[in-house]
């Protein structure tokens, strides 16, 4: 039918050859044919067309009957159609045709204008397309292969539509992925941690545990590495490496291998294998379809399971069980049913077989000591235990060291002659420095007393003078070296007061001493002069002496004892009052009783006096100091424990001090 | 990456394995040849674009004492047929090797190397015998395992022509 609308064949005149057909008859064996081919089609509308024309029935029936199967049918039906447009005059030829269009293909064209505008209607096509987009992926993720292509299709724009969201604004696509962010950090956080704590435990427990030592010892018996021996004594078995051999070629297909597994050219090793297992086939006398299928070397094993074109080879360590073997069947079973015919077809390109890899990659298996787990950890909780102790006790310690370095700051920065000037604490030790004055107390003798290690502090003092008040006590101390008998104190205004009592020669030494202390403003000097007071007492203790006679007669009553004790206490104060720029005088004074004249008592008196002024100076005594004088019964002495007359029949002594030059006693 | 086994063929003590020795890359020592009857190395040759890996299996030479297993010539897709050219006899044995060989997997590429060239004095091998080998279509290569001549272009062609097919 598509050659109805060739362009030639429609200004193509009529042919003699073709039937001698009138248009009438043509158009009846035309809606004829269209009726036959549409049996369920009224054809009410044909009749209407046909009516004008009034054509013969039979003429129309008989040719159908006679073209049906007539193979230029379709060229009579375009020519009877060209014609009816021709030389129709009652319709319009547009009508016409749209007519005979509607009739043909029964398109209704208000159904053509609507696709048209359909298709032409970007707007109308979007919403169309938008209609059928979601079906359309459903569809396509149903057929595996034909999705891969829809996403490789996908992946670049959606990918570009990623980096160029980001790089517009990063905050859109960041909010978006933020639910998903944290749960999948902490979970990540959350396995890390686990295998670490895991691997930490395993670790410990290989390095404490008892079982640790016998390990450590069997390592140096035999010669082999620590790490070894725990893997051996360990583990009960380990797939390490797993090989996917093209068997007519022993050429390498896949090759994975366990973490941490030293493996050689696995290139190499495959043909090698393949040699091997040739080399055994041949030395030995083996079935007809026998193959190799485990090589073992101590407790490394070589597992081989065969498919008609490819070996599976594992390399395991230790004792596998028997179900693994069951695992490594299956995988290679899996290999032959998903790559059968890239294994056929192999010509040296391994890169198909990168599909065979998780199959390989199941093979996989690793099984340790089952104890090691159901212990819950022990060594890690155990080392958990011994760090939170060991941190508490440091943090105690820490802490206590802490706070006994905040007093010792305290007590030292209210030491007078002691300024701190900067303390921290910095990798473990105390650093303190500041200004002391040498007469404060030593900061080192403070540590200890504090609690502090004093090897735990580096100090930096730097000598001054301070003018605490207490300070510039002590120092003046040191200077001055006052005698016992003297206290000395300083006041706030720098006052520096001295009481007691000292000898003349430190009180005129500290007058010119005190001047030179640092701080010192004035001095209060309230210190009796020594000399002066024994003075006193000498004279006390002389004038006390009673010397006693014999009635009538300048006969000594008293021993010569006591004499020699008042010669000993005149020589003392002799020397005081030339110590104290004095001169002294010593009346001896003699007595007589009442009875008889007084002119006799007066002479008798005075022999008396006379004869002590003599035994004196006999003694010693030098006579410039003595005068003798008899006062006879004039002033008579009292004492209710001696009689009176037996009292006054004696000699009493009266010092007097001619003062020459006065010592001052009073402030300077 | 393409690979492909290339067996190492000639009589006993041709330079097979010091053809290989100085321009492969084994984990293997020479005692495998006594023991298993072959060693496996592994060389690659670009091609262009194409990197082509060879494993090599040089076998052990046949002698008096061992045959050359056959079964190691499975899944060949080439061979070197390593003459000495200081012994005559060893270009007879090729021959025989070849057929052997030829027999076993059928007809692959392979490449006649006649080595030990750098001992001049000693060449035993005439033009004409030489030229027959080449008159049966075969490839022929001077190769010397001392010097290094001819062993690249001997690798380069048979991979070349393990390409074609």
């Amino acid at each position: 039918m598509a050659d109805m609308h060739h362009p030639e064949r429609a200004k193509q005149p009529q042919d003699d050859s073709a039937p001698s057909l009138t248009e009438s008859e043509v158009l009846a064996e035309l809606f004829e044919l269209f009726n036959a081919s549409t049996p369920s089609q009224p054809n009410s509308s044909l009749d209407a067309i046909i009516q004008p024309r009034n054509s013969p029935a039979h003429t129309c029936s008989e040719t159908s009957a006679s073209s049906t199967a007539d193979p230029d049918l379709a060229q009579v039906f375009q020519h009877s159609a060209d014609s009816i447009l021709e030389n129709s005059d009652s319709l319009s030829p547009d009508h016409s045709f749209a007519e005979l269009q509607k009739l043909l293909f029964n398109f209704d064209q208000a159904q053509l204008n609507q696709l048209k505008h359909r298709l032409e209607e970007p707007e109308q096509r979007a919403a169309d397309v938008g209609q059928v987009l979601r079906q359309a992926i459903l569809l396509q993720s149903m057929e595996t292969e034909q999705y891969n292509l829809f996403v490789a299709a996908m992946m670049p724009t959606v990918e570009q539509a990623i980096q160029e969201s980001v790089q517009n604004d990063e905050q859109v696509i960041a909010d978006a992925i933020f639910p998903i962010v944290g749960p999948a950090t902490r979970k990540a956080i959350a396995t890390a941690l686990e295998s670490t704590i895991q691997r930490l435990d395993q670790l410990l427990e290989q390095s404490l545990s008892p079982s640790a030592l016998q390990w450590k010892l069997e390592s140096l018996r035999t010669g082999k590495s620590f790490a070894e021996v725990v893997l051996l004594r360990t583990l009960l078995f380990r797939v390490e490496q797993v090989f996917l051999i093209h068997r007519s070629t022993s050429l390498l297909l896949q090759h994975v291998v366990a973490p941490s597994v030293a493996a050689q050219d696995p290139a190499l090793v495959s043909a090698m294998l393949q040699a091997i297992t040739d080399f055994v086939q041949d030395s030995f006398t083996v079935q007809a379809g026998d193959r190799l299928e485990t090589l073992r070397f101590g407790d490394l094993t070589i597992w081989i399971e065969q498919s008609p074109q490819a070996i599976l080879a594992g390399v395991l360590r230790g004792q596998a069980p028997v179900e693994l073997r069951v695992v490594f069947r299956q995988a290679i079973e899996r290999i032959h049913r998903d790559l059968g015919l890239a294994l056929v077809a192999f010509q040296g390109d391994s890169s198909p077989f990168t599909a065979a890899r998780p199959h390989l990659e199941a093979c996989f298996q690793t099984e340790y000591k089952a104890s090691e787990h159901k212990k819950g950890r022990p060594y890690f909780w155990a080392l958990a235990a011994c760090v939170t102790l060991g941190l508490g006790i440091w943090g105690y310690q820490d802490w206590q060291a802490r706070h006994r370095w905040t007093a010792y700051l305290k007590q030292m920065g209210a030491e007078p002659g002691i300024v701190i000037n900067s303390a921290e604490k910095r990798w473990g030790k105390f650093f303190i420095s500041g200004l002391r004055d040498p007469l404060a107390i030593d900061p080192a003798t403070q540590l200890s007393i504090n609690g502090i290690n004093p090897n735990s502090v580096i100090s930096q003092w730097q000598p001054y003078l301070s003018l605490h008040p207490q300070l510039m006590e002590a120092r003046a101390k040191q200077i001055l070296q006052p005698p016992a008998t003297v206290s000395i104190a300083v006041n706030e205004a720098g006052v520096l007061s001295a009481i007691g009592s000292a000898p003349l020669n430190w009180i005129e030494e500290t007058r010119t001493l005190v001047r030179a202390i640092p701080g010192i403003t004035q001095f209060k000097n309230e210190v009796a002069i020594a000399e002066l007071q024994a003075l006193g007492d000498s004279r006390s203790r002389i004038e006390a002496q009673i010397l006693l006679f014999e009635e009538n007669t300048t006969n000594l009553l008293t021993h010569s004892q006591t004499l020699d004790a008042l010669v000993k206490e005149i020589q003392t104060l002799t020397q005081l009052t030339a110590l104290l720029h004095r001169q002294v005088r010593i009346q001896i004074i003699g007595r007589t009783t009442p009875r008889g004249t007084v002119a006799q008592n007066v002479l008798l008196s005075q022999e008396r006096a006379n004869a002590i002024l003599e035994i004196l100076v006999a003694k010693g005594v030098q006579p410039a100091n003595l005068v003798a004088i008899g006062i006879g019964a004039s002033q008579p002495l009292s004492n209710p424990q001696i009689p009176s007359d037996q009292l006054n029949r004696s000699v009493t002594f009266k010092v007097l001090f001619t003062e020459t030059s006065i010592p001052r006693t009073g402030s300077p | 990456m393409i690979q492909k086994k290339v067996c190492m063929v000639g009589a006993f003590a041709t330079g097979k394995t010091s053809l290989v020795a100085r321009f492969v890359s084994s984990i293997y020592s020479e005692t495998y040849q006594t023991t298993v009857g072959v060693k496996i190395d592994k060389k690659l040759v670009q091609m262009g674009e194409q990197g082509l890996m060879l494993i090599l299996w040089d076998l052990h030479g046949e002698d008096d004492f061992q045959k050359l297993r056959l079964s190691y010539l499975r899944g060949s897709s080439g061979y070197f047929l390593v003459v000495d050219g200081t012994r005559r006899a060893t270009l007879d044995k090729a021959y025989i090797l070849q057929s052997k060989v030829e027999a076993e997997i059928g007809v692959v590429p392979f490449v006649l190397l006649l080595n030990k060239t750098d001992l001049q004095d000693d060449w035993e091998l005439e033009d004409s015998a030489i030229a027959e080998a080449v008159n049966k279509g075969w490839t022929v290569i001077k190769s010397s395992a001392k010097t290094g001549l001819g062993v690249e272009e001997a690798f380069l062609t048979l991979s070349r022509k393990m390409l074609e097919i």
